[in-house]
């Protein structure tokens, strides 16, 4: 039953008729994550009804335009994944490859304008002098690292995509653009919250 | 099931030895991702933090003894008692359940042949004993919390709980979690697609519906638990300011978090007493369960609604009426379910030819001690009632009659009913029940004055009390009660102890148990069961037929997968074959991973945060190797 050449790799997912343990492992993954943004976010809020005004003086309300520009590059990267997965599907692993790796770029490159926003913040307010700064630098951090470990993940993916298509590897690459759609409609939340204060 | 093997069936059975076969010696153990072997390990584990959480409890019941004591003093009452409750539900009681009963009988109960995660199993594992051995070297440097297990701020803030006391407390819990979190999502796969061929999700046992609740609560419990913990160790690190009321932040936030997590993980820490409750009852009176589909439904709506009641650990703290009198109402409508359970277990054995063994004299003294908490428990959910006796040891005696009596009394009938599956041997039927009787009455002369004493106003979190008030009498009681009780647990251990090494031989189903686990010799081969078990009801030990053609199927080499390390999945639903696993087998990596992540956890705690970034990239490495060596399915 080892899958090991591509064509017998995509034979084995179309006979199969329950989802694989490898979704439904991500599915529940997903799901305590996305407590935790819960969590954070709702806190945010809670932290928000304590306060008035929200940001506190002296902090500029959130800037509006970039964090929605970068959201739409970063939601923009589902339709490769999306396209990675239906190529994969059918057996073809280079163009499978193609798509994560432009993926890849764009998400990397989000990253990147995140971090610079992120330390541009940083240096115009502090997360340890006021409720408001630890709240919004903790929720827009934890986004960011789930990020981090998404490139992490593909990086593996294009490494082992390289050698092979084998059941688990196709597996894997499922599970790994379910992991990006969760990203970036958390990436929608989070980016809501961000700028709620100057809607 | 007497196994007389079709001669047939043994060179099957050897073709299965040599593929399931596991190194030998401790690199075995190291590598091992059988759940057995796992499930074995958390056993030992978090029996050795049970008695570190006794020997600590026993300490805060010699400080009380007596008026003014002078055993602790203020600051060693408030490290035992901080680690008593840290230790015993979250080294001891979880671990316990669903890491030892679940691990070890979910994939027997549900007849497959390991884990839907192996190596992330033997993760769980390993991250458990690294993050219980990150606290104890806390404990061990003079560095054990003080803040109490709900740790709430301010207290918990620097400006009060100086030194690391608190950070090994956060961090290790955050770390727990993450053992916790992939120990659910583990059982929760593997009950959702590992059940033999045949077990539709109806015919599931109790047992795992009571585990499936449970999982199910850790994944949506532990984030909030998580959340709060990351905001406490950024406020005392990093110096952010999310508890600080000066600079805009909210104590109270830090309560509504912790129990939006911690009232789901009283009922993770009781929900699986419920499950081994409705394993040994059938077994014992020779009956089925009464309204199984009512009991499954109630098991799941307790892990449901334990949800929506958090703020009834809140309702002295001033927040709004209408708020407080949502949670009252919402507090009361678990009453509902559990009533349910309560009655079911209630009316089977009544209607059932009882046989009064150790393992369900554990359990009719779960019912009596959760009827008692459960009372209690109707009391402290009305409002003016709880904030009388908020703070006062009414609510310790409220809390321990539900979670040590009723969810740690099925804990050790469980013990005792698995052992012969375990071990192959029985233990010692008098001694165990001795062993009950001498737990029983410690436990209620331990935790029954506690509700006359608090009623009296004798507040908890207390390292001492003055000698005219009335209450050493009752102390007095409480502490030898503690005694007696630690003696009966005592008794307990040493049975199974020494019934491991001189019990009698008794075959594979000594009791006429219900369930798929007492179908396969005692202990269990690697691979379970030599032949996929067929299926037709919630009751497969019962059905005769299916465990004869089990052995047809055997003796003709069908369902046995003897060509790899396999085991068949099934749909989710309906449980009709799907496709043939190809299982991980022993991997060096899932220790060294858990190193890799406790460097992160212990550099963190020093604030060296580039040594805490050299255990990042090392952790990335492990993985890389960890999926250098694929299985089909993993």
């Amino acid at each position: 039953m080892e899958a090991t050449a591509t064509g017998s790799a995509a034979r084995v997912a179309r006979q199969r008729r329950a989802m694989p343990s490898g979704w439904w492992g991500m599915v529940l993954l997903i799901a305590t994550e996305f407590t935790l943004f819960a969590s954070l976010i709702a806190s945010y809020f809670y932290l928000r009804f304590q306060n008035t005004p929200w940001p506190p003086a002296g902090i500029d309300d959130p800037s509006v335009t970039l964090p929605l520009v970068f959201t739409g590059m970063l939601v923009a990267t589902c339709i490769p994944m999306f396209a990675a997965v239906r190529s994969v599907r059918a057996g073809q692993r280079w163009l499978a490859w193609a798509f994560v790796a432009l993926a890849l770029v764009v998400q990397a490159t989000y990253l990147g304008l995140q971090i610079w926003l992120f330390v541009g913040d940083m240096n115009s307010f502090s997360p340890s002098a006021t409720a408001y700064g630890s709240i919004y630098f903790a929720l827009l951090g934890t986004h960011h690292a789930h990020v981090a470990v998404g490139l992490a993940l593909d990086a593996w993916l294009l490494g082992a995509l390289a050698f092979g298509l084998t059941n688990y590897r196709m597996i894997a690459l499922r599970v790994i653009a379910l992991y990006w759609y969760f990203v970036a409609f958390v990436a929608i939340l989070v980016v809501l919250t961000q700028i709620y204060p100057t809607l | 099931m007497a196994v007389a093997l079709p001669k047939a069936a043994e060179p099957r059975i050897d073709r299965l030895d040599r593929i399931w076969e596991e190194r030998p010696g401790v690199m075995g153990w190291l590598t091992t991702v059988d759940h057995k072997r796992i499930g074995i390990m958390f056993l030992f584990t978090a029996l050795a933090f049970f008695v570190a959480g006794g020997v600590e409890a026993l300490l805060i019941r010699t400080q009380l003894l007596q008026p003014n004591g002078t055993v602790l003093g203020p600051n060693g009452f408030n490290e035992a008692m901080t680690m008593h409750g840290v230790t015993m539900i979250f080294l001891f009681v979880v671990p316990i359940s669903i890491g030892a009963f679940g691990n070890y009988l979910v994939p027997l109960m549900i007849g497959a042949r390991d884990m839907a995660f192996p190596r992330l199993n033997a993760l769980s594992y390993w991250i458990f004993l690294a993050a219980g051995i990150f606290f104890y070297v806390g404990v061990f440097t003079g560095n054990a919390p003080t803040a109490g297990w709900f740790d709430y701020v301010p207290l918990a803030e620097t400006t009060y709980s100086p030194g690391p006391g608190v950070d090994f407390y956060a961090l290790g819990l955050i770390f727990t979690g993450v053992s916790s979190t992939a120990t659910a999502i583990n059982l929760i796969v593997t009950m959702f697609k590992l059940r033999a061929p045949g077990m539709s999700i109806n015919r599931m046992p109790l047992f795992c519906f009571a585990f499936l609740a449970v999982s199910f609560a850790l994944v949506f419990a532990l984030p909030a638990l998580t959340c709060a913990l990351m905001f406490l160790e950024f406020d005392r690190l990093l110096g952010f300011h999310f508890y600080d009321v000066a600079a805009g932040g909210d104590t109270i936030l830090w309560q509504n978090l912790f129990w939006i997590f911690g009232h789901p993980e009283v009922y993770i820490i009781i929900l699986p007493a419920f499950g081994i409750a409705t394993s040994i009852i059938p077994t014992f009176v020779r009956r089925k369960m009464v309204a199984f589909p009512l009991v499954a439904l109630a098991e799941i709506l307790v892990a449901f609604i334990g949800f929506g009641v958090w703020a009834h650990h809140m309702f002295a703290v001033g927040l709004s009426q209408v708020t407080n009198v949502y949670f009252a109402a919402a507090s009361l409508i678990i009453v509902i379910p559990s009533g349910i359970q309560l009655f079911a277990w209630i009316t089977t054995i009544m209607t059932g030819t009882p046989r009064f063994k150790t393992p369900l004299l554990w359990i009719i003294g779960f019912i009596t001690l959760f009827i008692i908490g459960g009372l209690s428990g109707i009391t402290v959910a009305a409002i003016p009632f709880d904030q009388q006796v908020t703070d006062t040891y009414y609510v310790v005696a409220h809390f321990h009659y539900v979670i040590f009596g009723a969810a740690v009394f099925p804990i050790l009938g469980g013990l005792y009913y698995w052992f012969p599956k375990v071990t192959g041997r029985m233990y010692y039927e008098r001694w165990g029940q001795a062993s009950f009787w001498l737990s029983f009455i410690g436990m209620n002369l331990t935790f029954f004055p506690m509700h006359i004493v608090g009623l009296l106003g004798m507040p908890r979190r207390q390292w001492t009390y003055p000698g005219d008030l009335g209450w050493t009498g009752y102390n007095v009681i409480e502490s030898v009660g503690a005694y007696l009780l630690a003696a009966g647990l005592l008794m307990v251990f040493v049975n199974l102890a020494v019934s491991c090494f001189r019990g009698e031989h008794v075959g594979n189903d000594p009791f006429g148990g219900d369930t798929l686990e007492w179908a396969t010799t005692s202990p269990p081969p690697p691979y379970n069961y030599a032949v996929i078990p067929k299926v037709t009801s919630s009751y497969p030990m019962w059905d005769r037929e299916d465990r004869r053609e089990d052995l047809v199927n055997l003796a003709q080499g069908r369902k046995v997968l003897e060509q790899g390390h396999e085991t068949p999945a099934s749909t989710t639903v309906d449980a009709e074959w799907d496709e043939i696993l190809e299982m991980p087998s022993s991997s060096p990596w899932p220790p060294v991973l858990a190193i890799a992540i406790s460097g992160i956890f212990a550099m963190v705690l020093l604030k060296q945060w580039i040594a805490a970034a050299v255990f990042v990239v090392a952790v990335l490495v492990v993985l890389a190797a960890w999926h250098g060596k694929e299985p089909q399915e993993a």
